[in-house]
């Protein structure tokens, strides 16, 4: 694109530096606030991501269970399901006895009543409620298996929180997206109608549509490119503070910051085309 | 070049041009000659379709009024030069950044074609070392020097002019005058609208009076086909 248009888009900016600010200023509060959930919703998800890691389904395994059947049978789960582990009678009560902690309770308990099991790390795409429990299901129909668990009301829950933050993401993204595109819009109609004489005069030269707008458009999305930056050094302090408050919060990781800023940048040339789109038709005449 | 073919505006209830009817060569000069309210502006205005005609046909070079879109109407306005009485500088830029924007607006030139371009134009209106001067640093007359630079930069096959010596003291406006007769004998169809008959007379073109919309005087200079009333070619 020519130099030019830039050099009239920086002429623009700075003989309306008034409306321009003010722009920025109701841009940077609204992303900024967009932001702030960008970045809880990040945290979450990296939560979520390490929780959902450690999620994993138990199949006990009948007692009569011989160990070529229980290979047989860990293969076939390792091929269906993901890594698959085998637990034993003797190591699950040592697991049992670490988690209870108090020889006199365990005393009570008597001899060992835990059977062997195989442990699942299930693979990413089964990490859910639904595909968890229709697992749970087939495994439960090989002989070998005496009972399967998975914790389904757990997995459901966690299931809800994060579908929730999704939902939740959505709506105020397209909240903050109409809010950018509805100040934008407004504000380079205001930057078209104050420039209206420059506007007329160069339609009178023969100057396109295209011609006239670039500028304009080119502004728009410098100032929406400044508001973003800045919504991102007010969520980095936030990031910062909480992080002195609560210990390791994790900060966007770069390619969510540059999308955020390229979403903000198209957000701004959306709204400068549907403002210039409208406006030029009333003052190029 | 330029004709109107019955051509009618209406503002409302009131009639600004009322059937007019008329013809410029290539490089003819023409001046309309009125009183305020004649239609002169209207004229202009449906040359540069500004507006467009409540009926009738206007037709400049190869564009026609009608159906034109936005970008054949901005194609038609660079093959014209336009100056007004009220110069229409842009004040926020410099006499050379003003002339420049026509260049580019033309859009056919390399970057490196505007300063000699421009610099060519300026020599040629008088304005040499002005370049650098805002509107608001320039004597009327130099205004409107500065405006004609910036409509013959392009070269227009037409240059319009409506009232250009209207806000001038006597001396520039015959200066102005002397330098429009100029760009005309050196090739430039010359179109101008004026209240002053003086100013009518002294460029030597063929003048047509309008009055109440209408032409009431002068040689409307009409092709044999155009004579005839519209109804009798239909």
């Amino acid at each position: 694109m020519h130099v030019f248009f830039f050099r009239e888009a920086w002429r623009s900016f700075t003989h309306h530096r008034g409306l321009a600010s003010t722009a920025i200023l109701a841009l940077t509060a609204a992303l900024a606030l967009s932001g702030l959930f960008v970045l809880l919703a990040h945290n979450a998800r990296v939560g979520l991501e390490k929780v959902g890691d450690r999620r994993e389904m138990v199949v006990y395994l009948n007692d009569g269970v011989t160990p070529a059947q229980r290979e047989m049978l860990m293969q076939r789960l390792g091929e269906l399901y993901g890594t698959v582990a085998y637990v034993g009678k003797d190591e699950a009560w040592k697991e049992f006895s670490e988690q209870i902690g108090d020889p006199g309770m365990l005393e009570s308990v008597g001899a060992n009543p835990l059977p062997a099991s195989l442990r699942i790390k299930l693979r990413p795409e089964l990490l859910n409620y639904e595909e968890m429990e229709k697992a749970s299901q087939q495994v439960s129909q090989f002989p070998e298996v005496e009972d399967v668990r998975y914790g389904g009301d757990w997995v459901r829950r966690l299931d809800e929180i994060k579908n929730g933050l999704v939902r939740g993401a959505i709506t105020v993204g397209v909240v903050v997206a109409l809010a950018v595109v509805f100040v934008l819009y407004n504000t380079i109609r205001l930057t078209v109608l104050a420039r209206r004489p420059q506007v007329e005069i160069m339609s009178r030269l023969g100057a396109s549509d295209r011609f006239i707008a670039t500028p304009f458009v080119i502004e728009a999305m410098l100032e929406a490119l400044i508001a973003g930056t800045l919504a991102l050094g007010l969520v980095f302090l936030f990031h910062q503070a909480m992080a002195a408050q609560i210990g390791y919060v994790s900060f966007l990781p770069w390619t969510w910051a540059a999308l955020f800023l390229g979403a903000v940048v198209v957000l701004g040339w959306l709204a400068a085309m549907l403002a210039l789109t409208r406006v030029l038709r009333s003052v190029g005449a | 070049m330029i004709t109107f073919e019955h051509v009618t505006r209406r503002h409302g209830e009131r009639v600004a041009l009322d059937s007019v009817s008329w013809h410029m060569d290539e490089g003819e000069c023409v001046v309309f000659l009125g009183h305020s309210g004649a239609g002169k502006t209207s004229l202009l205005r449906l040359i540069t379709h500004e507006v467009r005609p409540s009926s009738g046909l206007v037709t400049v070079g190869t564009f026609r009024s009608g159906r034109i879109s936005r970008s054949q109407r901005a194609l038609l306005r660079r093959t014209l030069g336009i100056v007004y009485e009220d110069f229409r500088l842009l004040p926020d830029r410099t006499i050379f950044e003003n002339i420049a924007l026509a260049v580019r607006i033309m859009g056919k030139f390399a970057v490196e074609d505007v300063v000699p371009r421009v610099t060519h134009a300026l020599h040629e209106v008088g304005l040499d070392g002005k370049q650098n001067a805002f509107p608001a640093e320039l004597s009327g007359g130099e205004k409107q020097r500065a405006a004609i630079a910036r409509a013959i930069v392009n070269r227009p096959a037409v240059l319009l002019a409506d009232e250009p010596t209207g806000a001038l003291e006597k001396k520039s406006a015959d200066d102005i005058l002397a330098l429009l007769s100029r760009i005309h004998r050196e090739g430039a169809a010359l179109l101008l609208v004026t209240t002053n008959p003086a100013v009518a007379h002294a460029l030597g073109g063929r003048v047509l009076t309008l009055e109440d919309g209408r032409i009431v005087a002068g040689d409307p200079h009409l092709p044999e086909d155009m004579a005839l009333p519209s109804t009798a070619r239909a």
